[in-house]
């Protein structure tokens, strides 16, 4: 860096002033990106700024009718802190987050990997499912996954019991939270497993055949190709997926609400469920806003580390 | 390198807030139009009388068209706040008599003249204090209801029961004969009883002498842990653990009791009084079974007495967003005229004004509930009362409770210090 920089310093003596013509081709990129920042700036920054504006304020029923809230500094944040509610959940949240990541994109490669092996036909009929999984929108599949986990009449109960498993008659999933959350971890990565599988496929595709070969000739197993190999590839498309899914992981809202006929207990609060309930349910909108606030916070700080690792992975190469 | 990092950090942060970001978008009314907010009950029960109201207003209001839109009790609320935040509520809506309180003090309900509305003289006490606040008429009474045990004829006396059960102890007595009878079938309930029904289980609580909350000194303070209610509870417990099979962790309305009753496979339940019409609905039940349904009053475990019952019942108000506030009243007043008043009370529910029961009068579908109305029990009357509803305190106690999840005791505590701090939040 610092010998482009010197370079850049000794071109600019030899021509101190700019050109025309390069003022132009240097604000093109910038005129180019210009739109799709001004419609970021109208449907994301104005309702975070908004948010921002709203965890300042008590803003209750009686400011929402008023459409005026009252500037309360901080307050929000100091009592976000010393609720030991908001601890459980954000530590609840985390969890499920790294459960279902992890989850995620081990089924997911795996079965990319698959992909690769089998038969053509198979391959179309695989990836014919993943496309019809990816394609069911999350109200639908929660309900399919309601009725099948039903105390009365799901599938579940029925086959675990017809397989011996233990007495499921009228098992209630959602009695024990554990049991609860791991249906709701099935549903998240069932829908999740689509994106990661088609993606990891493709990038394996691009894996150039006689790197495999020449490892496996000096005598590599396949666990030892996929680690010293495959792995290292494939780094910068797991960098993004690993990213993407934590964002998506981290904000479950919608498998948690449905499943639970919009009344979850405080059991089954994740972060979103947990601002959304303070917002609209307890008619807190200031509170519930610093809550969204933190979460973007935190989420800001996972997607920091791993874009810039992105970035740098893309300097190496 | 530190305009890399800047591209980084706008980048995650575009990321971040892409995905904790949501919005959403409504129509604007038009001015010849008004809309009406009303409850799922209305389209289930009498959807003639909502007819017959839009009929007689718009004789008198030729062109205003009025707009129905019906709502279900766990979300309206949401829905509400959010078209009062977006300048777009409706110029009617219907509210359950506990969730008044919060939104009159508020201030978001247009004040009223009770004489512009028809029996206004007569309306019933309890829903028109619902309405009142500091002084002010904020709504008008619609109707009130309470809760009775609806049961299978056939199956009691299949199952050898001569009449109705008249204490608690012969209710579950003759309850487990019921489950002698038909229990085979895993799916039979001879008291179908789901776990998050918070308003039958306080029923027990207020039979046994406990009560929720309590106010002295300008305080509240969440009295469930009480000998009283803890008795009660553990009493309810043993009674749903014996007689019922429905889940654990659903409330009253999904699915309401009404439909497994309706496929055969339950005995009986408390149930609100539209919902006996409900059952019989071809499109969500079984007409077939007119003949042999009948309720009664939930006897108490003291000879001779009713469980109190939960006296529901819902109210409407104009929002004081409405730009059309006297279109508003005179929908209202039409809706609420004798004759539709009729209609609602056919369907299974109590009238708004005393000059009116004789409508319930020798209908054998709406007297039993009338006569539970005996003895009734009520919310505490405070403005945060709906956020100890809306925070779902007592369905998750009845689920923990019934469940098994927690004990009687450790539950009941936990509800008892959640309700004490939120009726106390900012008074």
């Amino acid at each position: 860096m610092a010998v482009a920089e010197s370079d850049f310093s000794l071109a600019s003596r030899r021509r101190p002033r700019w050109s025309r013509h390069r003022v132009a081709s240097a604000a093109s990129p910038y005129g180019l990106l210009a739109p799709a920042l001004v419609v970021l700036g109208v449907v994301l920054g104005y309702p975070l700024y908004l948010i921002a504006r709203l965890s300042f304020e008590k803003y209750g029923l009686f400011e929402l009718i008023r459409h005026k809230g009252r500037w309360i500094g901080l307050d929000n944040y100091t009592a976000i802190i010393h609720d030991s509610q908001f601890w459980h959940v954000l530590l609840r949240t985390v969890g499920f987050t790294a459960v279902n990541v992890s989850l995620t994109m081990v089924l997911g490669t795996a079965i990319a990997l698959l992909l690769v092996r089998v038969s053509t036909v198979v391959r179309y009929m695989l990836t014919a499912a993943l496309v019809f999984v990816w394609a069911t929108p999350v109200v639908v599949a929660v309900d399919v996954w309601r009725w099948l986990v039903d105390p009365q009449f799901g599938l579940a109960n029925w086959l675990l019991t017809k397989l011996h498993v233990g007495n499921f008659v009228h098992h209630d999933w959602f009695v024990n939270p554990w049991s609860g959350f791991g249906v709701i971890t099935a549903v998240v990565v069932w829908g999740a497993i689509p994106f990661v599988a088609i993606t990891v496929f493709a990038g394996l595709s691009q894996v150039p055949a006689e790197l495999i070969e020449a490892a496996q000739i000096d005598g590599a197993r396949a666990w030892n190709v996929f680690r010293e190999v495959t792995l290292p590839l494939l780094k910068p498309i797991f960098v993004i997926l690993v990213s993407l899914s934590i964002i998506w992981d981290f904000q479950v809202f919608n498998q948690i609400w449905i499943m639970l006929d919009q009344r979850p207990s405080a059991d089954y609060y994740l972060m979103s469920v947990y601002s959304f309930v303070e917002s609209f349910r307890i008619s807190e909108y200031g509170l519930g806003s610093a809550i969204a606030v933190v979460m973007v916070l935190i989420m800001f700080g996972f997607t920091f580390v791993y874009v810039r690792q992105m970035v740098k992975a893309g300097e190496v190469r | 390198m530190k305009v890399r990092f800047l591209v980084v950090a706008i980048f995650a942060a575009a990321l971040a807030v892409a995905a904790t970001t949501a919005s959403g978008g409504t129509k604007r009314a038009q001015a010849d139009k008004i809309v009406v907010w009303l409850q799922d009950d209305a389209k289930n029960g009498w959807p003639d009388a909502v007819a017959a109201a839009t009929k007689s207003f718009q004789a008198k209001h030729p062109g205003v068209d009025v707009d129905v839109q019906y709502q279900q009790w766990t979300t309206h609320l949401t829905k509400l706040d959010a078209a009062i935040a977006g300048n777009n509520a409706p110029d009617v809506v219907e509210m359950g008599n506990t969730e008044t309180t919060k939104y009159m003090a508020a201030g978001a309900f247009a004040p009223l003249q009770a004489k512009s509305f028809p029996n206004s003289k007569n309306w019933l006490s309890g829903l028109k204090s619902s309405c009142t606040f500091g002084g002010k008429l904020l709504c008008v009474p619609y109707y009130t209801g309470a809760r009775a045990v609806i049961y299978r004829k056939d199956y009691y006396s299949a199952a050898g029961i001569k009449g109705t059960p008249t204490t608690l102890d012969k209710f579950v007595a003759d309850g487990k004969k019921l489950m002698k009878k038909y229990g085979k079938d895993r799916n039979f309930s001879a008291f179908y009883f789901p776990g998050k029904n918070w308003y039958a289980s306080m029923a027990f609580v207020y039979d046994y002498g406990g009560q929720i909350a309590v106010k002295k000194g300008g305080k509240w303070k969440g009295t469930l842990n009480s000998p009283q209610a803890i008795r009660a509870l553990t009493k309810l417990k043993s009674v749903v653990h014996s007689l019922s099979r429905a889940p654990l962790t659903v409330d009253e309305a999904h699915p309401y009791p009404s439909i497994p009753f309706a496929k055969g496979s339950v005995a009986s339940f408390v149930g609100n009084g539209w919902e006996w019409p409900y059952t019989l609905d071809p499109k969500v039940g079984n007409p077939d079974l007119a003949p042999v349904m009948a309720a009664y009053p939930m006897p108490s475990h003291i000879k001779g007495r009713y469980m109190p019952t939960f006296l529901g019942g819902s109210d409407l108000a104009v929002p004081v967003t409405s730009s059309k506030k006297s279109l508003a009243v005179d929908w209202i007043a039409a809706f609420t005229a004798s004759a539709n008043m009729r209609s609602i009370a056919k369907a299974g529910n109590i009238p708004n004004a005393t000059n009116l029961v004789g409508f319930t009068k020798g209908n054998p579908k709406v007297e039993p509930f009338a006569k539970a109305a005996k003895y009734s029990w009520f919310i505490p009357k405070s403005p945060n009362w709906a956020n100890v509803e809306n925070a779902n305190v007592l369905q998750d106690m009845c689920s923990q409770i019934l469940s098994g999840r927690k004990s009687v005791t450790a539950a009941t505590t936990t509800a008892s210090n959640a309700i004490t701090r939120i009726l106390n939040t900012g008074s």
